[in-house]
């Protein structure tokens, strides 16, 4: 009994991260706007799109159990949407995203019903094939800049001029806000539960009756596309698209975000992500304050931090704070 | 496409594929008995080709510097096995990715710390940069003939070792039941470090032979590391028969279709972007073989009994 309640007020507490995330992100351009620091805008929308893509790719990894090393494609052929519709001259971000959202879907199904046929160290593969098809044939489109890749203008979404400052943040905020809800709902209806109830055992799903197939390629298709919405903005941001924004490292990227914050929880990946950006912008200048000859060469740190997250901090941030909370409770 | 051009480019694609095959024996191992996901395996190739490079330059004797390096690579993956992959074989998957990710991260930036962002040159020993003969009117760079036999020496090595030897009939039964062989009373944990550091002596070798012909710099092992796993998993996680017949076909479709497809391309495309497309879509055919292979048959061409 006292474990079903501690479930429950796990689960509550992942709301409420979730909400303070949220309200955090919509009351950030305040601070930045007070103390002038109009970059750290950019790095919060950065922060928000990565977030946006790890959450999307959490529902395969964390809630399904498929490990996919290959979610950067469908990032970047929503990037590309943006960009290939800026270059027939359709400028129309709703356009965009819809684009983006029908191909990802499509895209979504075929590699998705393709790489289900494969499972364990084969899907991760295989999902990486496919990923590394799609970014060499990127870089193959001359059409389309090939390895340059081309540069695009905003978006335009009727009335809101991007170019307006804290326009595309907001805009970026409430598609994070909209994924959020989504996620939310999915993760808790029957569909979740049966994600779940598949990922921890497949076979006696499929005893009950049910085809466990059906619901994972759901899953990853939802996936697909939230990856796609991600990448179409994080297009209009950059206003630059090329086949970098899909390399086999991005996927990695999506999942360290993951790992980072909490696998297989709401708000894990976008802590995750907040966590990972932070440690980008600033362990170079921490390295930069110890040893100014090596700024440039972070990642000598980073991947040694990585390793240590992966042997110690089980359950990422999101799992250390919960823990820091019951204690808290408990005494 | 004259006759001449066709068979040079077999015999690179073979190169190719017998050097791919030497970082991919290693790997399969790693991956079939210990069910271990370890992307750090280009940087294995790296440290190779880095040790080699150094040393080659430090003895002035191009020989010497290979002699030096191969127990160099050895002790790299022994230690690696001792120092972080042990703690790691009973994480998931996704787990390992993440940490041997964060592997190549730190051997890169390591890399760069020590020799510098550029490209070392190895040079070749004139000894070795002539040219044979392997049709009248057809020459061939020497070293890459002999790149072609070492390879070929290093898999009948590899096969004896794996196949006729007490070690390797081990490795085979930690590679189908590691838990039962383990009963048996063999030592798994000296194996798996033996299988790493074997592993990473071949990666090393393939990483050396590399270094005259492309250039030695930091990063120059991740795109080797996709295209062995992609090897491994054509052939079939496990099995070193079927990581050969897979790194040859793998070589070959590579070295092929970026010669051939540009030509192709070039009868229905203006030249520039034919040229442009063609290396690009020839990397993309090994991946297209890859999944065509994987949804017919989704254990690879040759899983190993079990």
């Amino acid at each position: 009994m006292t474990r079903f309640f501690s479930l429950i007020g796990r689960g509550l507490l992942q709301h409420r991260a979730m909400m303070y995330l949220l309200v955090g992100f919509a009351l950030f351009p305040l601070y930045t706007g007070f103390a002038d620091l109009p970059f750290w805008n950019d790095v919060a929308i950065r922060i928000m799109l990565l977030g946006m893509a790890s959450m999307g790719l959490n529902l395969v990894l964390g809630y399904s159990g498929m490990v996919s090393f290959g979610h950067a494609a469908f990032f970047g052929i929503g990037a590309y949407c943006v960009g290939i519709s800026s270059y027939y001259d359709i400028f129309n971000g709703w356009i965009h995203i819809g684009f983006s959202l029908v191909t990802c879907g499509l895209m979504g199904v075929i590699i998705g019903l393709l790489s289900l046929r494969t499972s364990g160290i084969y899907f991760i593969m295989i999902t990486l094939a496919f990923a590394q098809m799609l970014f060499f044939g990127f870089v193959s489109l001359e059409t389309f800049g090939g390895d340059d890749g081309m540069s695009i203008d905003r978006a335009e979404f009727g009335l809101i001029d991007l170019y307006e400052p804290l326009r595309l943040y907001f805009l970026v905020w409430a598609a994070l806000v909209i994924v959020s809800l989504l996620l939310m709902f999915i993760v808790h209806s029957r569909f979740g539960v049966t994600l779940r109830a598949i990922k921890s055992n497949e076979s006696r799903v499929e005893a009950m009756g049910l085809t466990p197939l059906k619901f994972k390629i759901t899953a990853y298709v939802i996936s697909a596309m939230i990856c796609g919405l991600a990448g179409t903005l994080f297009a209009s941001w950059q206003e630059y698209v090329s086949p970098d924004i899909m390399h086999w490292t991005r996927s990695g990227e999506l999942m360290i975000i993951i790992i980072l914050g909490g696998l297989g929880t709401l708000a894990g990946p976008l802590l995750g992500a907040i966590a990972f950006l932070l440690l980008e912008e600033f362990l170079p200048e921490l390295i930069q304050a110890i040893a100014p000859d090596y700024a440039e060469n972070w990642m000598i740190v980073f991947g040694p931090i990585l390793i240590a997250i992966v042997m110690f901090g089980r359950g990422g941030l999101l799992g250390l704070l919960i823990k820091l909370f019951q204690r808290k409770g408990a005494s | 496409m004259t006759f001449t051009l066709f068979l040079e480019q077999a015999f690179n694609g073979f190169q190719a594929g017998i050097t791919l095959f030497l970082i991919a024996a290693g790997l399969t191992l790693i991956l079939g008995i210990m069910d271990f996901v370890f992307l750090a395996h280009g940087s294995q190739v790296m440290i190779g080709a880095y040790a080699a490079a150094s040393l080659t330059a430090l003895t002035q004797n191009f020989y010497l510097g290979i002699i030096f390096a191969i127990p160099i690579t050895f002790f790299a993956g022994y230690a690696l096995e001792y120092l972080i992959i042990r703690h790691l074989y009973k994480r998931d998957h996704m787990e390992q990715v993440l940490a041997t990710f964060g592997l190549i991260l730190f051997f890169n930036e390591a890399i760069r710390v020590g020799f510098g962002p550029a490209a070392l040159h190895s040079n070749l020993p004139a000894s070795l940069s002539g040219f044979v003969y392997i049709l009248p009117e057809i020459p061939y760079p020497e070293f890459r003939l002999l790149v072609i036999l070492i390879g070929f020496a290093c898999a009948v090595g590899i096969h004896v070792l794996v196949s006729r030897t007490r070690l390797g009939a081990t490795v085979r039964a930690g590679a189908s039941n590691a838990a039962m062989t383990a009963a048996l009373g063999v030592n798994i944990t000296r194996l798996r470090r033996l299988v790493f550091a074997i592993g990473a002596c071949f990666a090393g070798v393939a990483g050396m032979m590399l270094g005259p012909l492309t250039s030695v710099e930091p990063g120059m092992g991740e795109p080797l590391l996709i295209l062995s796993l992609v090897v491994i998993i054509i052939g079939g996680i496990g099995s070193v028969r079927g990581a050969f017949i897979a790194a040859i076909i793998v070589g070959m479709v590579d070295t092929m279709g970026r010669v051939m497809l540009p030509v192709i391309l070039r009868s229905f495309m203006e030249q520039a972007s034919a040229d442009g497309a063609g290396p690009a879509l020839a990397s993309m055919m090994v991946y297209i073989l890859m999944a065509v292979v994987l949804v017919f048959k989704p254990t690879g061409l040759f899983p190993p009994n079990r």
